[in-house]
């Protein structure tokens, strides 16, 4: 793939994880006081209100994809072997895929789980 | 008379194991240029150090080294401007040693020559054996101008962070040299040109940290061509289209 | 130069020419702490997936759970975990708005147009403009920090 293509895609997700990261701080401070923010009951309620379960998806898989596209590229930069390089973006679909894989776990069963006790 | 304290780093690398700093004294006089101190040690303390300059006028680029941790051209750096009573010479960062001061340019000059800088036309006879002049508007001519007055000194490269652990990375000075050719609207090559720079070690590992800028003795700029490049790598549009390009003028009198 | 070439110190600065940006640019260290806090935030983020797991029981858990949240809610929200938070918010902001400064600068936006130079020179792409904003992100995190600190510091929960 062109490298561009993959700057376009860490552009992109930089602008959307500002915007969803500056949400996510503003629900969990300011909008409702930290202790009710925390609180089992809220978080119950906001995952069970599909707006906000796709929010904390999408601010998932926004801020992995960035967060291990950036590592890529650094780790690119500090070494340049081909098996590095190889390895280095093999590295990166798995780390993306287990860790969004294992985030969207945690929402899917929020969601869908059956509460209990 | 002052005494000027002048540190050069020394290391032979077929004979020495590390570098080591060596203390010279100095005459100091106003006026007085770091290589013109280097040149007094080098002439009346200390023949063996390795040094290289040329024409004393910041015009050849030979005489590029960190001069108190930045890098400059010692002729073009005055001690007083230093502002400091100790003068510390040390080789070039990101450039091999080939002795004390000398660093070896080659691959830096490699790099300048694989972004193909020079103007490309579609027409090979044309380029090689031109019919007439081709003319630049004076806009778009400051389009490059100031991109042309790179003397290949090294300094950009030395002070970029990329260029310090990628060995692949073009480096400042032949990223600014690619967009200063793209950039010229005689050239037909912008588009091969971009998409040489589209790799993995290509123009993205430019994260304009702007150190290129600067340490350029020149005005150059080249974080200023790199990141105006980025957009139409990013568009895959040179700023021109090859029909755009200036086509030959010729004089009236030449016409048959 | 036959055997001498494998003789030359190769010289590269390494890992010092990231970290290190002393007698370089005011942008050079913008460009460290960018680094720095990408790192940094990224180890948090898969910290942050760790313990939100535990909102449905943990990694083997299968539904949301109360007794599992109100067990990690007892290992992270004390003075630690809330000094960890507010160091969170303070790299994060900063992230994003000297994050946003590179975009705009990256594709060419708020640089300036190349022009013949004229002496004593100042390069126009590190113009005051880019110190200004990177301030102003300084400003941003440091603004966000306080009010964590309020949050989370200030006696109201």
């Amino acid at each position: 793939m062109k490298e561009s293509r993959l700057m376009l895609l860490q552009y992109s997700t930089a602008v959307l994880a500002v915007v969803l990261v500056a949400i996510h701080l503003v629900m969990q401070g300011i909008a409702t006081p930290y202790s009710t923010a925390i609180s089992y009951a809220t978080i119950l309620s906001i995952y069970r209100t599909w707006f906000y379960a796709i929010f904390l998806e999408a601010l998932l898989v926004v801020v992995l994809v960035h967060g291990f596209n950036g590592v890529r590229i650094i780790l690119h930069e500090w070494r340049q072997t081909a098996p590095w390089s190889r390895w280095v973006d093999l590295g990166t679909v798995v780390a993306i895929v287990a860790t969004v894989a294992f985030g969207s776990r945690t929402v899917i069963l929020a969601v869908f789980g059956g509460v209990a006790g | 008379m002052k005494e000027l304290r002048l540190v050069v780093q020394k290391f032979d690398p077929f004979s020495d194991a590390a570098p080591r700093l060596v203390e010279y004294a100095v005459p100091r006089r106003e006026g007085m240029t770091v290589l013109d101190a280097l040149l007094y040690a080098r002439d009346y303390v200390d023949h063996s150090i390795g040094l290289r300059f040329s024409c004393r006028q910041a015009s050849c680029g030979s005489c590029g080294m960190k001069i108190n941790g930045r890098p400059r051209l010692a002729c073009y750096t005055q001690v007083d401007e230093l502002g400091a009573e100790k003068v510390v010479a040390q080789p070039l960062d990101n450039f091999a040693i080939i002795k004390d001061l000398v660093t070896d340019l080659g691959s830096f000059f490699q790099r300048h020559r694989e972004v193909t800088p020079r103007l490309v036309r579609d027409d090979a006879q044309e380029q090689d054996h031109p019919t007439g002049e081709y003319l630049m508007k004076p806009e778009e001519l400051s389009r490059v101008l100031q991109f042309t007055y790179c003397i290949k000194c090294g300094l950009c490269t030395s002070s970029c962070p990329t260029v310090a652990t990628d060995e692949r990375f073009p480096g400042p000075q032949a990223l600014a040299q690619a967009y200063r050719y793209t950039a010229d609207v005689r050239d037909q090559g912008g588009a091969e040109r971009m998409a040489e720079l589209d790799g993995t070690h290509g123009i993205w590992r430019c994260h304009f940290a702007g150190s290129c800028s600067y340490v350029c003795p020149k005005g150059v700029d080249p974080a200023l061509g790199i990141q105006l490049l980025k957009r139409h790598v990013m568009s895959g549009r040179p700023p021109h289209s090859k029909d755009d390009a200036t086509k030959v003028w010729k004089p009236a009198e030449k016409q048959q | 130069m036959s055997s001498g070439a494998e003789g030359k110190a190769k010289n590269r600065r390494g890992l010092s020419g990231w970290l290190n940006p002393y007698h370089y640019n005011f942008e050079r260290w913008a460009y460290v702490f960018q680094r720095v806090t990408g790192v940094a935030i990224l180890a948090y983020v898969i910290g942050h997936l760790g313990d939100t797991s535990f909102f449905v029981g943990g990694p083997t858990g299968t539904g949301p759970s109360e007794s599992s949240w109100t067990f990690i809610s007892g290992l992270v929200e004390n003075s630690f975990g809330h000094l960890i938070l507010i160091l969170v918010v303070l790299v994060v902001i900063f992230h994003g708005a000297n994050g946003i400064r590179l975009i705009v600068s990256e594709l060419g936006l708020i640089l300036g147009r190349p022009s013949p130079i004229e002496y004593p020179y100042r390069p126009k792409s590190l113009r005051s403009v880019q110190r200004v904003l990177i301030w102003v992100a300084i400003a941003l995190a440091l603004v966000g920090t306080g009010w964590a600190v309020l949050i989370l510091f200030g006696g109201s929960i």
